[in-house]
């Protein structure tokens, strides 16, 4: 061969090497976007009867939004991917039922039979649909007949006319005294350090016109507001360290100046009640009271998906579905109640028990859902029955000693609701985490289907019916369970 | 280009073109072949040779979320923490029959029955066992309570009973049932024997 002839073999070989690297390289990329995780970065929902997270996944560097995720929480939904394609009928109380369609990979698809053109594509992961963060806000409105607002870097969603705004009046003295006003109650977590108090609103929707408002005021110097990671932020500024009261059945914060010593670098408060006073070294004021709080603690979350009830229902959502309607259940026979999990998020079994024991509850009731057997079992912990008293130290694996009795009460209690309700059940001691680690009076409830057929478990109806037992069976306990002091 | 470079040019692009053929083709074997390893039932068979003795099993039921006590002749070997083994064994493998009253995953077995003093047998599942088991309170609930009750029922010596998954500590069986724990015979299989 001549030279020029050489060179163009070694030319064409390149040529060659270059095509198998570039094949290679999308094998794979393409691997590495099926293996893609969630971020940890949530969505926070707004809407006027409730609030919720969602979380977001994050694809070829946009975020994402499960669609079945996101509308749940707001009525029926029923998610059918079929191949790349994508259907979901979604149906809000006392409205009719409307249908999504999507398609993998493609950015147009229709809601409620109109054409809808998405600013990236639609993306299927693990058989679930989702949608561009940013295009949330058209999607919605296209589905929902009332005000969509996101405010998509502080992640945060409002569906409906609302909104808490606030107003801030300096009321200069000795101290000085900024008092914050609300319309309805609010329950920040409030952080302080020296010169600042912040507070942290995640449930409430509170929005603001003004960022920043500056004071004149030898000890509060200003007040900024910021939204970000799901949550509001008002900052309150000063000279020398803050306290804050609340006042108005909680709707207002009185912001002053902390008496010396001041408080330590910085201590994060969370506040269950609103109408708790914050710390203060003033003349001691009466100990908030004890309260009945119910928590609620649906299983597993995030990666951790619990039992497949089938190829795309995971345990995880259906108890978290249940965990809702026993909240609002509890709620509306005016009970307190709290969940541990409002979002897909992984929690692992000693988090669940160190946040539950911190909220000090009076009951608390863990949610599982299970593939197989039938009807509703109601669990408490296994554990050998001895005589302690909460007021011993009892070791963490054990902690549930204590509460044995009441516990088995409280699952009676509920045996006999279900009962009532004639959905077959049985009452049954299991060694199931975290329940002996709970100090609290504690019970566990697994769902499996109503009549063998898995695909009933997550009926509306059947929830309901489970979620009325339960806190009817709660509810009927109230009084003979001791009230326990936040 | 004179025509013998285009051939040869042609001939490694075909050349590339069948490779990247190929490494399809095994992807798609590799993940067919999981799948069917996956499915596929491994039964596992207690040792057949030798005199056989009556065994007690404690099978559990998820239908009727409890254990059911059967009676089936086995070939056991003397040695006391083999013998559990076997026993063991023959129970899982009621599990894995087609039509079982309480399915566990495939290739679930039992690596190592340890004894400790007199009562206590340590008993070491393989990966599959827990890896494959069905999620739920109940399912693992049985199956812990089957096993311990089974040990205690063919060697009422043994009391107490740890369950290990390829021979280390693991929290839960599959999301729920506790593995941290010593289980009492008197405690978890009474429970769910009383549900009969």
């Amino acid at each position: 061969m001549r030279c020029s002839q050489l060179r163009a073999v070694r030319i064409a070989a390149y040529l060659v090497v270059i095509a198998l690297l570039g094949g290679a390289s999308y094998l794979l990329h393409h691997s590495t976007v099926q293996a893609q995780t969630p971020s940890s970065t949530q969505l926070t929902v707004y809407t006027p009867q409730s609030y919720y997270t969602v979380p977001l996944l994050t694809l070829n560097g946009q975020a994402y939004v499960g669609l079945v995720e996101l509308l749940e929480p707001l009525g029926t939904v029923d998610a059918r991917p079929d191949g790349k394609k994508y259907k979901l009928k979604f149906t809000s109380p006392g409205a009719r039922e409307l249908e999504f369609q999507f398609q993998d990979g493609k950015d147009n698809g229709k809601v409620k039979g109109d054409k809808i053109k998405l600013p990236s594509i639609f993306a299927i992961q693990n058989n679930r649909g989702y949608v561009p963060l940013v295009s949330v806000s058209e999607v919605l409105s296209r589905a929902l007949s009332t005000q969509i607002r996101l405010s998509l870097n502080a992640r945060r969603l409002f569906i409906g006319n609302i909104g808490e705004r606030f107003t801030l009046d300096l009321r200069k003295g000795e101290p000085s005294k900024l008092f914050v006003s609300f319309d309805s109650q609010v329950n920040p977590t409030i952080a302080t350090e020296p010169g600042h108090i912040r507070f942290t609103f995640r449930r409430e929707p509170v929005i603001s016109g003004v960022d920043y408002t500056a004071f004149t005021d030898p000890l509060i110097t200003g007040a900024n507001f910021s939204e970000h990671d799901g949550v509001a932020e008002l900052d309150v500024t000063g000279t020398s360290a803050l306290m804050a009261n609340f006042a108005d059945g909680g709707k207002t914060i009185i912001v002053t100046g902390a008496p010396a010593p001041p408080p330590p670098p910085v201590a994060q408060l969370p506040i269950p009640q609103p109408n708790v006073p914050a710390p203060t070294a003033q003349p001691p004021k009466a100990p908030a009271g004890p309260r009945f709080l119910v928590l609620i603690d649906p299983a597993h979350g995030g990666s951790e998906i619990g039992s497949a009830i089938s190829p795309t229902l995971p345990e995880k959502d259906v108890v978290l579905t249940l965990a809702r309607k026993l909240q609002h259940e509890l709620q509306s026979r005016g009970i307190a109640a709290g969940l541990l999990r409002n979002g897909d998020i992984a929690i692992t079994l000693d988090q669940r028990a160190i946040s539950a024991n911190a909220a000090r509850p009076a009951i608390y009731v863990a949610l599982h859902a299970a593939n197989s057997g039938k009807g509703v079992h109601v669990f408490t912990a296994l554990l050998p029955a001895e005589s302690v008293s909460a007021r011993d130290f009892l070791p963490w694996e054990t902690v549930q000693t204590a509460y044995l009795d009441l516990s088995a009460s409280v699952a009676g209690s509920v045996s006999a609701e279900l009962e009532a309700r004639k959905l077959p059940n049985a009452t049954l001691a299991a060694p199931l985490r975290p329940m002996n680690n709970i100090a609290a009076p504690a019970i566990a409830i697994e769902i499996a289907s109503p009549s063998g057929d898995v695909n009933d478990i997550a009926s509306p109806a059947y929830l309901d019916q489970v979620a009325q037992s339960i806190a009817a069976g709660i509810a009927a306990m109230r009084g003979k369970i001791p009230e326990v002091r936040p | 280009m004179t025509r013998p470079i285009v051939v040869m040019f042609l001939v490694l692009l075909l050349i590339a073109a069948g490779l990247g053929f190929y490494a399809y083709h095994l992807k798609a074997k590799v993940a067919a072949d999981e799948q069917r390893l996956a499915q596929q039932s491994q039964m596992v068979v207690p040792p057949a040779a030798g005199p056989t003795t009556l065994v007690t099993l404690y099978v559990a039921s998820d239908e009727e979320g409890g254990l059911r006590r059967s009676q089936i002749n086995v070939a056991l070997p003397q040695e006391r923490s083999e013998r559990a083994r076997a026993v063991l064994r023959s129970l899982l493998s009621t599990y894995l029959q087609p039509g079982s009253t309480h399915p566990i995953g495939a290739g679930s077995d039992v690596r190592d029955v340890f004894l400790l003093g007199s009562d206590t047998a340590v008993v070491d599942t393989n990966a599959g066992f827990a890896d494959s088991h069905p999620s739920g309170v109940l399912a693992e609930e049985l199956t812990i309570a089957s096993v311990v009750s089974t040990l205690n029922a063919n060697d009422p010596q043994i009391t107490r009973v740890k369950i290990l998954v390829d021979g280390k500590e693991r929290d839960t069986l599959a999301g729920h049932a506790d593995l941290r724990r010593f289980y009492l015979a008197s405690g978890i299989g009474q429970v769910l024997k009383d549900t009969q």
